[in-house]
């Protein structure tokens, strides 16, 4: 055991010109030769990572602003407070900035610790939702009051943590299916199946695609993902052969937005998207000059955020936060590569997977690519406690990055 | 243990970013940049659509006057209630104190099925659509509209009802002047006469009122609105005076009910110097307040009486038919009334002078074909003149040949037989194909049409020609609007009203009068006499194309009367023109020529047209009634001897305090005016008698045995054959003695 802080300096210098140089393989050596070292609580090995907080803040402040401008007509009407939304959410952005720093010092490997109570509070809380009465027979909400939590944030964050610390601890036989695929199976089948009881589908998708993400990079055998994949093919062919209503309904109506039949449905909030997006054109209305949102688009400031961003911005627009939702991925599974140790590492590609996917999964939805499920747009969509989560989170990539072999700028 | 990432490790997160970064983002761009730039327009269209109330603010039509500018057509305003039954069902756009949709339809309902007058089950159906725009009534009146609005007001159902505003059509009266006028669609668009042709002036352009809603279609305080006015109609003004109209229709009506008409009848007076219709009617015609109801209640239990799967095509044509203007979408063959044009084209070529001998022996051989005089026997010897007057065709056949295919047909040409007149009415019938063109006119052909036979033109073609006649040889622009002006009085539009051409010579066309005047006085036309005043005409029977195709197989005229007044000035021609007289006589004379003369006579004064009596007609001429009231019976005696009148006293009195006729009314020469000289006396009335079928010195006994007055007119005057055929107050009717009571008399023996 050497001095952990010398050796990650030392690293740190060694791997810059290492890094221009593009030497992927000869740096992944490097960093495999680190040793365990004794971690200690807010210990700060070096700075984080300045592009991440960045992209972070810009993106927080793009998704304020828009969430201000999507919202107030609605917020005016249903609240008399064309405020109503932005008060809150720029409060919880301040705190979540503020926890973000905060997480940024705390040394991610107490995690490790946090790994079985995480995921055992996630299936509590999981339980204890589907005690709760729901609305409409959907149970995804725990009040507290003040605010309220999504089980399912809480799980997909559980589940990270579980194949960071598992797969970094035992990567070695993860080619087992001892210990690569059975306590897995157990793990994400008890996880997924109280999510999916819920009913919440797309927060059982994005679970079991983290999942698979993060068993691939664990190293699992890639004939397991070929059954995986056939077994899931399978399993949707004869879901929606012989489960009858609902589900093909749904489907009708997202092969059909426009069909009048189903405009007082679900497809109602699509078709309107659509419609949105469409008026932006190349340059969009004009920031504040969206239409769509005066009441035509439901609740235009949750997950179709995205819709009045393309309607105001227009396509130049839409595509520069892209960009910005590309660069921080980027940046994240960057600085997660380059991590220390492959808990770090593990951790950080699982977390920044995560908003990648429901950047993903939200503009698909908003714009009719796949049909309409509940996904919430990272940094844009309101919801006090789910960017919280988020923002937490990103807190534990900056946390991450500190001791990630890249150059900092 | 190996700590950091392995190479496979970092292989499969860069699997994973790229897949994500390339299949993720990448469907998300080609979805974005199909709904953006490919679908976006077309996405931009349906969201404007939903965002944008477009409301038409309708352009106010513009007003028809006639020439003093009486109104004739006017639009007011009226409104549309408009139902947006979207909202009904969206629970956020509800009004406060709603819980329940079904509540909120049958408020709806039943509020608007009373006040509408509509049916309550109905309404509610409506409210189940999913329209924003669905209109409930049409054509409501200020009184509705406000019972309307304190229901919205009362129920706060601002979103769901809506007036919006419009205009209805007025013609404030009734029938008159229909067939001119026209009338406008549901739409306010013209459909037929002056609101189809001028439909471009008089309605205007419609404004637009543009506005955001939000999906609620309630307001919010985000709002963007574009107003662009609406641009009213230009109004017309008519060459028609409303006191001539109303006499020509007034005669025709009574012309068709006492000829039996069954085909309609028509009626032109026209301004031969301008060309200006000073009046033109058509009966029967219609309410253009209520276009679609067939006026004729005869016609409209026949079609009720049909099965039903007839009754809509029946129904049309009968509709057609009432709207149809016979003025100028006829055509008929002019007959004897085309005379005076053969002969025009006589004198101007001069081939003959009105004194030049010509013996009509009954019949005369025109290429093979014997071709008969109206008169068995003929009419022997007579002057050209008389030969006119006595309608012979004989002569015209002779003139005819005279004149040969070639000029006849430059003059046929010229007098605008082959053309449209051009008036500013729609559906002017072409007459092209209905004559025979100069290549293939043949000699019996000509001499078939010299006397007005075998070929066709329009009513209106017709009297442009005896304008032309009469107006020193111009043809005319016919017109029916002076001018077309806003409503600040600028003119946007003038009649064109110049000569078109010459084509006889004013010598002519004074000769011409003369001739005419002749017939209308003492030849076959006199039954168009009017004392005083000059009239020139003549007269038409033609016989009708039966259904087999064959001339006079169905026994069915047309009879006609053209002429002019007064003959030494022509100002104004008539045409009377009725389809189908199924009466005691077919004939123009006997037919067209009474309805002529009570028109010439009622309009001639109020177009301050100066009479002149010759010696003869003084007789039968109206005086104005002295006033003798307040004088003694002695006093009112002398003085109505001295104006060659009689006295007849009632009552016991010394002093006159009443007389009949009035003081100042007209009185015949020679008349009786009745004197009071005591209240009870007063009390006195008569029964009219029945004065028709009767020779002139019957009505007088009559009348005299009556104790009332009679004023002659028609034929009387000059022909002892005149027979009295229509009174203007009804038979049995009470009326005080001394009244005067025009006899209009007939001479039925005339033909042609």
């Amino acid at each position: 055991m050497t001095d952990s802080r010398s050796d990650l300096k030392r690293g740190e210098r060694g791997m810059s010109p290492e890094k221009t140089g593009g030497k992927v393989k000869s740096s992944g050596n490097r960093i495999g030769k680190k040793i365990r070292q004794k971690v200690n609580l807010f210990s700060v090995r070096a700075g984080l990572d300045i592009p991440f907080l960045f992209l972070i803040l810009v993106l927080v402040s793009i998704g304020l602003v828009m969430l201000f401008s999507s919202s107030y007509a609605y917020a005016y009407h249903y609240y008399a407070d064309s405020f109503y939304f932005i008060k809150r959410q720029a409060l919880f952005a301040i705190a979540g900035i503020i926890l973000m720093v905060a997480i940024s010092y705390f040394d991610y490997h107490h995690f490790h610790k946090f790994t079985i109570p995480v995921l055992v509070l996630a299936w509590i809380l999981l339980g204890v939702v589907m005690a709760l009465p729901g609305t409409k027979g959907v149970h995804r909400w725990i009040d507290l009051g003040v605010l309220s939590v999504q089980p399912s944030e809480i799980a997909k964050f559980a589940l990270i943590l579980w194949f960071a610390h598992f797969i970094s601890v035992n990567f070695k036989r993860m080619n087992t299916f001892k210990i690569g695929i059975l306590p897995h199976l157990f793990v994400v089948v008890i996880t997924v199946g109280l999510v999916v009881i819920e009913p919440h589908l797309s927060a059982s998708v994005i679970l079991l695609l983290i999942s698979t993400i993060m068993l691939f990079v664990g190293g699992v055998k890639k004939k397991w993902f070929i059954i995986a994949f056939i077994v899931v093919a399978i399993a949707a062919v004869l879901y929606l052969t012989f489960k009858e209503g609902y589900a093909n309904d749904r489907i009708a109506g997202w092969l059909d937005p426009f069909n009048p039949e189903y405009i007082k449905d679900e497809t109602w909030q699509t078709s309107q998207s659509l419609l949105s997006i469409g008026s932006g054109g190349l340059f969009g209305l004009g920031f504040g000059q969206s239409r769509q949102k005066y009441l035509y688009l439901p609740e235009p400031q949750n997950d179709f955020i995205f819709a009045i961003v393309c309607e105001e911005l227009g396509l130049i627009g839409a595509l520069l936060i892209i960009i910005l939702f590309i660069l921080l991925i980027w940046r994240g599974i960057t600085l997660s590569l380059r991590a220390k140790d492959k808990f770090g590492m593990l951790l950080g590609v699982g977390l920044t997977t995560q908003v990648g996917l429901q950047v993903i999964l939200n503009i698909m939805v908003v714009t009719n690519t796949i049909p309409n499920t509940g996904i919430s747009l990272p940094f844009f969509s309101y919801g006090g406690t789910s960017l919280i989560i988020l923002l937490a989170q990103m807190g534990i990539v900056l946390s991450i990055s500190r001791t990630s072999a890249v150059e900092r700028s | 243990m190996a700590k950091g990432t392995t190479v496979k490790m970092w292989r499969r997160t860069l699997i994973v970013l790229i897949v994500m970064i390339a299949v993720g983002f990448g469907l998300i761009l080609v979805s974005l940049v199909r709904l953006q730039l490919v679908d976006g327009a077309e996405l931009q269209k349906a969201a404007v659509d939903q965002q944008l109330r477009d409301t038409v603010i309708p352009a106010q039509r513009g007003t028809i006057y006639d020439r003093n500018m009486k109104l004739l057509a006017q639009s007011a305003t009226v409104w549309k209630v408009v139902l947006a039954p979207a909202y009904i069902h969206k629970e956020e756009s509800w009004p406060s104190g709603y819980t329940d949709e079904e509540q909120l339809r049958r408020t709806v309902s039943a509020g608007l099925a009373e006040i509408l007058d509509m049916d309550e089950e109905e309404i509610y159906n409506r409210t189940d659509g999913k329209s924003y725009y669905d209109v409930l009534k049409t054509k409501v009146e200020a009184d509705v509209k406000d019972q309307v609005l304190n229901f919205v007001n009362e129920k706060g159902l601002g979103n769901i009802i809506e007036l919006q505003e419009d205009y209805k059509r007025y013609y404030p009266f009734g029938s008159f002047a229909s067939t001119i006028l026209g009338f406008t669609g549901t739409d306010g668009q013209g459909l037929a006469g002056l609101e189809a042709y001028y439909d471009e002036y008089l309605s205007g352009t419609s404004g637009r009122l543009v506005t955001a809603k939000n999906a609620l279609g309630t307001d919010m305080p985000f709002q963007y609105q574009q107003k662009v006015d609406a641009q009213n109609g230009y109004n017309l003004v008519l060459t028609i005076d409303e006191v001539v109209q109303h006499y020509l229709e007034k005669n025709l009506e009574e012309g068709v009910i006492n000829n039996k008409v069954e085909n309609r009848a028509a009626g032109i007076v026209m301004n031969v110097n301008t060309g200006e219709i000073i009046a033109m009617a058509v009966k029967g015609d219609y309410d253009p307040n209520n276009p679609f109801v067939i006026t004729d209640e005869a016609e409209r239990a026949r079609i009720a009486a049909l099965p039903e799967e007839e009754q809509k095509d029946a129904t049309s044509t009968a509709l057609q038919a009432q709207w149809r203007n016979k003025a100028v979408s006829d055509t008929y063959y002019p007959g004897s009334v085309f005379k005076m044009v053969t002969l025009a084209m006589a004198f101007e070529e001069n081939l003959v002078t009105e004194d030049t001998p010509f013996t009509c022996a009954g019949s005369v051989l025109v290429a093979d074909k014997t071709i008969k005089c109206w008169r068995p026997g003929g009419h022997g010897a007579q002057t050209v003149a008389e030969g006119l007057c006595n309608s012979c065709n004989p002569l015209f056949i002779h003139l005819g040949e005279l004149l040969g295919t070639d000029r006849f047909f430059d003059y046929f040409e010229a007098f605008g037989f082959t053309q449209k007149t051009g008036i500013d009415l729609p559906g002017e019938a072409s007459n092209k194909g209905l004559y025979h063109e100069r290549e293939s006119m043949t000699l019996l052909n000509l001499a078939v049409e010299s006397f007005g036979q075998n070929f066709s033109i329009t009513p209106m073609q017709m009297i442009t020609a005896a304008s032309a006649v009469a107006n020193g040889g111009y043809i005319v622009q016919p017109h029916v609007v002076s001018q077309v002006i806003d409503n600040d009085n600028n003119i946007i539009k003038s009649a064109d009203a110049s000569v078109k051409r010459q084509v006889i010579s004013k010598e002519t066309s004074e000769r011409l009068c003369k001739v005419l005047n002749m017939n209308a006085t003492t030849g076959t036309a006199k039954n168009g006499y009017v004392a005083g005043y000059r009239v020139a005409g003549k007269t038409g029977t033609s016989e009708k194309v039966g259904k087999d195709g064959k001339v006079g197989s169905d026994n069915t005229y047309i009879a006609s009367y053209c002429g002019f007044a007064p003959a030494d000035d022509p100002q104004y021609a008539m045409l009377i023109f009725f389809d189908e007289p199924k009466g005691e006589s077919y004939y123009g004379g006997a037919v067209a020529g009474p309805v002529f003369s009570k028109t010439m006579e009622e309009i001639l004064p109020y177009l301050s047209i100066e009479p002149k009596y010759t010696e003869d007609e003084t007789g039968s001429v109206g005086i104005s009634t002295p006033n003798v009231i307040g004088k003694t019976t002695a006093q009112a005696q002398t003085e109505l001897t001295s104006s060659n009148l009689k006295i007849l006293v009632k009552g016991s009195g010394d002093v006159v305090i009443a007389q009949t006729p009035d003081p100042g009314s007209s009185i015949p020469n020679g008349g009786t005016v009745v004197v009071y000289t005591d209240e009870p006396s007063m009390g006195q009335t008569v029964a009219v008698p029945d004065f028709s079928n009767h020779s002139l010195s019957d009505v007088n006994y009559l009348a005299a045995q009556a104790g009332l007055n009679i004023k002659v007119t028609g034929a009387a005057t000059k022909s002892t054959a005149a027979i009295s055929r229509t009174q203007d107050y009804s038979v049995g009717e009470q009326v005080k003695p001394g009244t005067v009571i025009t006899v209009n008399f007939v001479e039925l023996d005339t033909v042609e």
